[in-house]
């Protein structure tokens, strides 16, 4: 029944896995960039961006294209409208890769900490980590999936800190540091991507559940939620 | 741990192809092109100015206020026109490049070939089996009949449904499954193109899907113009749209319909040309 | 979110009990009183004539009725060539009613051009055709069919008149039944590339049947109780021969007339029996029509 519609719905659908599949491939090359310290990487990656940026739009149109042509209701309009704020949430990952990307090629000709590079190697790991398991748990409809993004989340938030600490110690070391102050900004970035990932999770919650909840709100102690 | 794909990976396949670009439906065969159409009756003007093409295997939807010519149009296609005493036709219809309306057209063979659905399912009040071999019979076409009737019954997605009955009447149907006879009836003379009048208004919900589901399937093999009051399902079927209005004199005596846009359902839905386009889709006229 | 209360003021409270004096109620009730008054008159009248039909001619009501010629004697007297004239006549006005009569109503409903003058003409006179008193008959078919094509006063030409007199109700009733086929099935017909000559023969008259089944029989009812045009047209008193197609006849209301006729009481009786027979043949063939009617009756 409703061919159309379904049709629809699997398409968008599948455009947006293909999407996340391309954002994976975007954080992996720049996890690639920063261990190797690849410049020519950092480049492609950032050029990468142009057909992240594509897919993106595109998944827009067709989400226009389904609400105007097949007025969904219940579970499939909760389906497109995830798609709608997810497909945002990968466009942003490709734009923190893009950052991450830079920020390596910028401070390439300065020497390296070996400490901070496999703990942002690290941190990226997990993150693209977590970008593969949201794309999953949206695929599989699976909330408890999605939910256990948070506290994935927790150990790149962890790892975060850690960096930070750790350059707060080339304080005498003027290139040390400026070259470590690029990579607290990286970390934020791998940190960021981390955030969109729980937020894809959550819009699976949405779809499963029809309600819209924060796993965790940046302005209340864990647990502690309004409502 | 193993993930469940949410997608039909075939189903995808077939959503690409079914999504069709402009491009791809202007690049087909015209099987109706009309220029320049105005129709009288008894010398009022019914609808006027109406120049469109319908393409080969696409389903195209007019859409417009009641009082707008749709009807009056899409039975100048099959010149069902020529049975309402009165009625004239002006401009050209060409149907795969011949004039439709030309001396040495006979409409009877135009209707064989050009098959019509009703809005209300008119079943003739004989059995399921003499409804879809009246066609045939009368056409006089060769070959097996009850293959023919078979056929046009799985065609319209009925056969399952009836054919351990064949015998009885068809009065006996439900709405829905009368209407999908009243489908078979005329796939059963093997038209290239099906007219559908508001073919689901008479119908439950239920049974409106399965017609449009069942348009969606048939567009393959057939080109259908359906007119329809309900314009979500024009979003829902249709290929290409055709918004029409009604335009009224100054002295607000003769009402007549006029062709006022014709594009890809998607653009007419999402980014239509004309204002007035705009405000009937979005229901704040009409 | 607010809900509004419906407010509602009455400054009238009718009680029941005063509802019921009211001046409605009793014109409710008058006129019903007077609805059953019309039919027990009515069919009352009808009950009484026929109880008395019944009780009259009872006695008279055997075999000899049916065997036996006319005769001077009431004991003796039969009726049988006299119905079976009415028989006949019957058979040969069916078959030729429902022929022309089918065919004229489908050319009136079907193929001609209503906005003709001469259509227009039809339209209106059919009716009026169906009003003329069966005696105008009469006459005319003396003048032109009795003497004018020389048929003489036989079964056929008195076939030929009633054929007349019954014709226009059996073209309207055709018309009618024509006209019950909806419009949609022509439509659908048509548009499966149906000539006109196919879409009626096949689809409108097979619909049509049971209602100019039922339109014939009433009419053939009709006819066969006619008496002034077969008077006219030669159906003599007295015969106690069995009739021909072209032979000379009478008809059984002639008989029943010529019974009354008569001076002996006796024959009063045998004429009652003959009017119960008349009654029986026609009674019946209504109750075939009405069978007829309910059972193909086309549910659309």
């Amino acid at each position: 029944m409703r061919i159309g519609l379904q049709s629809e719905l699997d398409a968008l659908e599948a455009g947006f896995q293909e999407a996340g599949e391309i954002v994976f491939r975007s954080i992996r090359g720049a996890i690639d960039a920063l261990r190797t310290q690849d410049v020519e990487l950092c480049d492609e990656v950032i050029a990468f961006d142009d057909e992240v940026d594509e897919r993106y739009l595109a998944l827009e149109r067709q989400v226009e294209m389904v609400l105007a042509r097949q007025t969904p209701v219940a579970t499939d309009l909760r389906l497109v409208l995830a798609i709608l704020h997810s497909a945002l949430h990968l466009e942003r990952m490709g734009d923190q890769c893009v950052t991450i990307a830079k920020l390596t090629k910028l401070s390439s000709h300065l020497g390296t900490q070996q400490a901070v590079v496999e703990g942002l190697v690290d941190m990226g790991e997990r993150c693209a980590e977590m970008a593969r398991v949201s794309l999953s748990a949206f695929a599989a409809r699976d909330v408890q999936q999605a939910r256990a993004l948070h506290s994935l989340d927790d150990l790149v938030d962890n790892a975060n800190r850690q960096v930070f600490q750790e350059v707060l110690g080339y304080v005498n070391d003027a290139e040390a540091l400026e070259w470590g102050m690029r990579q607290i900004t990286v970390a934020r970035c791998f940190e960021r991507i981390g955030d969109n990932a729980v937020d894809i999770g959550e819009q699976t919650a949405f779809i499963v559940t029809g309600e819209f909840a924060e796993f965790t709100d940046a302005s209340h102690e864990d647990g502690q939620r309004p409502g | 741990m193993e993930t469940q794909p949410h997608i039909d990976s075939t189903r995808i396949a077939e959503a690409s192809r079914g999504a069709l670009a402009r491009a791809d439906i202007e690049r087909r065969e015209k099987v109706f092109s009309v220029t320049d159409l105005a129709v009288y009756y008894s010398g009022k003007p019914a609808l006027e100015e109406v120049d469109i093409d319908v393409y080969r295997n696409t389903v195209t939807a007019f859409i417009g206020p009641s009082g707008c010519g749709k009807s009056t149009f899409i039975r100048c296609f099959n010149r069902m026109n020529d049975l309402i005493p009165g009625a004239k036709v002006e401009g050209t219809v060409l149907y795969h490049g011949e004039d439709l309306y030309g001396p040495d057209v006979d409409p009877v063979e135009i209707r064989r070939r050009i098959g019509m659905v009703f809005q209300k399912p008119n079943p003739f009040p004989k059995s399921i089996y003499d409804n879809i071999a009246f066609g045939p019979r009368v056409l006089d076409m060769k070959g097996s009949l009850d293959e023919r009737v078979e056929g046009a019954l799985r065609r319209a997605a009925l056969w399952d449904e009836v054919k351990d009955r064949l015998k009885d009447g068809a009065l006996g149907l439900s709405g829905g499954q009368q209407q999908r006879l009243c489908i078979a009836r005329a796939l059963a003379v093997e038209p290239d193109v099906i007219l559908m009048d508001e073919p689901a208004s008479a119908l439950d919900p239920i049974s409106t899907t399965r017609i449009e589901d069942l348009m969606h399937e048939l567009k393959r093999e057939y080109t259908i113009v359906i007119v329809t009051h309900n314009m979500q399902q024009a979003a829902r079927v249709a290929d290409m749209t055709a918004f029409f209005s009604v335009v009224v004199d100054d002295d607000g005596s003769a009402r007549r319909g006029i062709l006022v846009e014709y594009d890809m359902t998607t653009k007419i839905f999402t980014t239509p040309s004309d204002k007035r386009t705009e405000d009937y889709v979005t229901g704040r006229f009409g | 979110m607010m809900i509004i209360e419906p407010h509602v003021e009455r400054d009238y409270e009718p009680a029941p009990e005063q509802a019921a004096r009211s001046g409605r109620v009793w014109r409710n009730r008058l006129f019903k009183g007077a609805m059953l008054f019309s039919m027990l008159v009515a069919f009352g009248t009808l009950a009484v004539l026929l109880v008395d039909i019944v009780l009259t001619g009872w006695p008279a009501l055997t075999a000899t009725l049916f065997t036996e010629a006319p005769s001077s004697l009431p004991e003796e007297a039969g009726a049988r060539p006299a119905i079976l004239a009415t028989l006949y006549l019957g058979g040969t006005v069916l078959l030729l009613s429902v022929p022309i009569g089918a065919l004229t109503a489908i050319y009136l409903e079907e193929y001609a051009n209503r906005e003709r003058w001469w259509n227009k003409l039809i339209e209106v006179n059919i009716q009026n055709l169906a009003a003329v008193p069966s005696i105008v008959y009469g006459i005319l078919g003396l003048a032109f069919i009795v003497r004018g094509i020389g048929i003489g006063r036989v079964v056929f030409a008195g076939a030929l008149i009633l054929t007349l007199v019954v014709l226009p109700t059996v073209v309207v009733a055709s018309r009618e039944a024509i006209r019950g086929v909806p419009d949609s099935i022509r439509q659908g017909a048509f548009a499966l590339g149906a000539t006109k000559w196919q879409v009626v023969w096949r689809q409108v008259l097979p619909a049509a049947i049971p209602g100019m089944a039922t339109g014939s029989i009433l009419a053939l009812s009709r006819a066969i109780g006619e008496t002034a045009p077969l008077l006219m047209v030669g159906a003599t008193v007295y015969v106690a021969f069995n009739p021909t197609l072209f032979g000379e006849y009478t008809a059984l209301p002639i008989q029943i007339y010529n019974w009354v006729r008569q001076p002996d009481p006796e024959f009063q009786t045998v004429a009652a029996a003959g009017a119960i027979v008349l009654l029986v043949i026609v009674l019946a063939m209504n109750a075939v029509a009405i069978f007829v009617r309910n059972r193909y009756r086309q549910k659309w």
